[in-house]
């Protein structure tokens, strides 16, 4: 049962962890917590249901536009809703967020309607790969894969790109960055488009091993946050760590604990962590001199 | 000043009863006109529960087609549909707006036992006829409000009644319960236990869910080691449709059974890719392809009016709720009152609209009282297992 459950819990604490590096990208960037995140995610795993339902695409093709249709919706939420707003405090860039979060909730529930749906995905959900006596579905392992992979590319992106260093250095100080030559605003367009981006993977992952719906993104949006929280809102190996420890945690809470109580836990890990280490795990705690 | 004061009186008054709506001026019997009878509806047309918003489309539908037949005694059935997104606090706004402000004389349906507790003694005092509250809780019929007309089968009696099946027809020993952390979900544990407790026997499991849960892999893996043979689920759909995909991807497939709520078996299989075939689950009313002269009709109804509604249990259940409450409409005759519409649905005995058979009296408040047990075959048709099983004494 035990390896069973940290199997699962990875699964799905992977996605929470894609999840929460999309948030943690933008928070970086502009100190704002975009909770339009979980239904830009939902959005973009509608669209993919589309190009593969409607259209009849071929898997890559439709990862591929979904993805474009990704970039194109973070952008333009940065370009159109946040940019504009004239002297924008950080609790008005969140209700701007949260004011998206809503028009996205109901586009959604008036051009799909509220029932669920099937998101065709290339791994078959129900069989399994057997690891020496541990039963492993093929879309779990598939996730936990991918998300790793990704994780990593990112990582790499950050640290080597010349575009990665850029996004580094406006997230470090925008003034200076901007007088290095670097295009501070376009940078913004880009981190939401590919925090957007990041988010449409993780929803594809969470709607393939869920359901696809408008609400789809309620729970794994709030345990995204819960993880960056854990692992340091300022840190991107933070994020991807919280999220799979959170994601285990759970797991084994409601596997050997209390399972009514598995879904608050990731809560009690918020209020725990902002208590005792506000900053996370891996987050550098700032002290500002006077 | 004082002829100010008086003027303002009287400019306040006149605002006051002409803000009022019309329907209210000029009438004896609220929500009744000498062409219209004023009926409301709530249910989720957002939200997590938004599925279940098809029933309140469903009645619609059904008003829609009475009223093009000429309506019922020369009055046409002016329908106020609301979405309370299955929130309790907005089901309360929508009670007082559809009595203090469209001041209608019926409510029929309405989603949710939390979000219609919310206004049933505001209704009753109020003497607001309710016809078929969309759930089977016995808030409904405990204490007796003689307003409240109910017909959904009783969750106790249903959950009773299934274990008995699964375990004397169908011979499963090894039982255990998923349910839904709220009224629904425990009144459904409520009568399985009851049956358990009955036969002197043990559940193997009571695994709970939290409505807004979305990873069920624990749940899986704990039923999983319960070794349940069979398992009785009194969740939502969205639930039914994950519970059976974690326990696929561990390769834990027992026999699977639920209760009406879930018996849309189209739609189950199309989201739990195939795997609610085999499924077990009792219903209230006929099929959706069933060839019963009035689903005929109704089907008829639906290619006419709303044809990109999809032809489900959720919506066509919207039809079977309102029923009972068309019957006693006609039965009422024109003169109709509040009295003489209570009068009228206490003359149903053993009636059937396209649901189970129905009977109310003046001490008798719970209608239906009968399901029918079936499985789900490959192809998303059902097959019957058993005739028509009276569940409630």
């Amino acid at each position: 049962m035990l390896g069973q459950l940290i199997v699962s819990g990875l699964a799905v604490g992977f996605c929470y962890a894609l999840l929460a590096l999309a948030m943690v990208i933008i928070y970086k960037t502009s100190d704002v917590l975009n909770f339009a995140q979980g239904e830009m995610a939902m959005i973009s795993s509608f669209m993919a249901f589309v190009f593969l339902e409607s259209y009849q695409l071929s898997f890559p093709l439709a990862l591929a536009l979904t993805l474009l249709f990704a970039a194109a919706l973070g952008a333009l939420l940065e370009f159109v809703f946040l940019r504009p707003a004239k002297n924008p405090t950080v609790i008005g860039m969140i209700i701007i967020t949260l004011g998206f979060e809503m028009i996205l909730m109901g586009v959604a529930g008036w051009k799909w309607g509220p029932d669920q749906r099937n998101l065709p995905f290339p791994i078959p959900s129900f069989e399994t790969y057997n690891f020496a006596g541990l039963v492993v579905s093929k879309i779990n392992f598939w996730t936990i894969i991918v998300c790793l992979v990704l994780i990593a590319l990112l990582f790499l992106f950050f640290q080597y790109s010349k575009l990665g260093t850029a996004m580094r250095a406006t997230q470090q100080n925008r003034l200076v960055a901007r007088l290095m030559g670097i295009r501070t605003k376009r940078i913004f367009s880009f981190t939401w488009a590919l925090s957007s981006i990041i988010g449409a993977v993780s929803g594809m992952f969470i709607a393939a091993l869920t359901v696809l719906d408008p609400p789809m993104m309620m729970d794994p949006l709030m345990k995204a946050f819960a993880s960056a929280v854990l692992g340091g809102m300022t840190s991107l190996p933070g994020a991807a760590v919280g999220g799979t420890i959170l994601g285990v945690v759970e797991n084994l809470f409601g596997g050997y604990i209390s399972l009514p109580f598995k879904s608050v836990v990731a809560f009690a890990v918020i209020v725990l962590m902002l208590c005792i280490r506000p900053s996370g795990l891996l987050g550098k705690h700032f002290v500002k001199k006077v | 000043m004082k002829k100010n004061m008086i003027m303002v009186f009287l400019l306040t008054a006149a605002v006051w009863v002409f803000s009022a709506p019309p329907s209210l001026l000029a009438q004896s019997v609220r929500g009744v006109t000498d062409t219209e009878i004023l009926i409301g509806q709530w249910g989720p047309q957002t939200g997590p529960a938004a599925p279940w918003g098809a029933v309140a489309r469903g009645t619609g539908l059904l008003f829609k087609g009475i009223n093009d037949e000429g309506g019922i005694h020369g009055r046409k059935i002016k329908y106020f549909l609301r979405d309370d997104a299955y929130q309790p606090v907005k089901t309360k706004a929508i009670g007082k707006e559809f009595v203090e402000q469209i001041g209608v004389f019926a409510v029929v349906g309405g989603v949710g036992s939390a979000c219609g507790m919310t206004n049933r003694d505001y209704f009753m005092e109020s003497k607001v006829v309710w016809v078929s509250p969309a759930t089977g809780v016995y808030e409904w019929i405990r204490p007796f409000q003689k307003y409240l007309f109910a017909f959904y089968p009783l969750y106790d009696d249903e959950a009773y009644a299934l274990t008995a099946f699964l375990y004397e027809k169908m011979g499963f020993k090894k039982l255990a319960i998923f349910y839904q952390n709220d009224d629904y979900g425990k009144q459904g544990l409520m009568g399985v236990e009851r049956y358990m407790k009955e036969k002197n026997i043990e559940l193997t499991a009571k695994i709970t869910a939290e409505v807004t849960d979305r990873d069920l892999s624990t749940h899986a893996l704990k039923l999983k080691n319960s070794d349940a043979a069979a398992v009785i689920m009194w969740v939502n759909p969205t639930h039914g449709a994950l519970i059976l995909g974690e326990s696929a991807k561990i390769g834990y497939r027992p026999q699977w059974s639920t209760t009406n709520t879930l018996g849309d078996a189209p739609f189950m299989m199309g989201i739990t890719k195939g795997l609610w075939a085999g499924m077990i689950h009792s219903h209230y009313g006929e099929y959706p392809d069933s060839k019963n002269p009035l689903m005929e009709k109704y089907r008829a109804w639906h290619q006419k009016y709303e044809p990109k509604e999809r032809w489900g249990l959720n919506y066509y259940a919207g039809i079977m709720f309102a029923e009972p409450l068309v019957e006693g409409l006609r039965r009422a005759g024109r003169d109709l009152t509040v009295d003489s519409l209570v009068k009228a649905m206490e003359t149903l005995s053993g009636w059937r609209g396209i649901g189970m058979p129905l009977t109310f009296t003046p001490t008798e408040r719970q209608g239906g009282k009968h399901v029918f047990f079936a499985k789900v075959n490959a192809d998303g048709s059902i097959t019957k297992l058993s005739d028509w099983v009276k569940i409630t004494k």
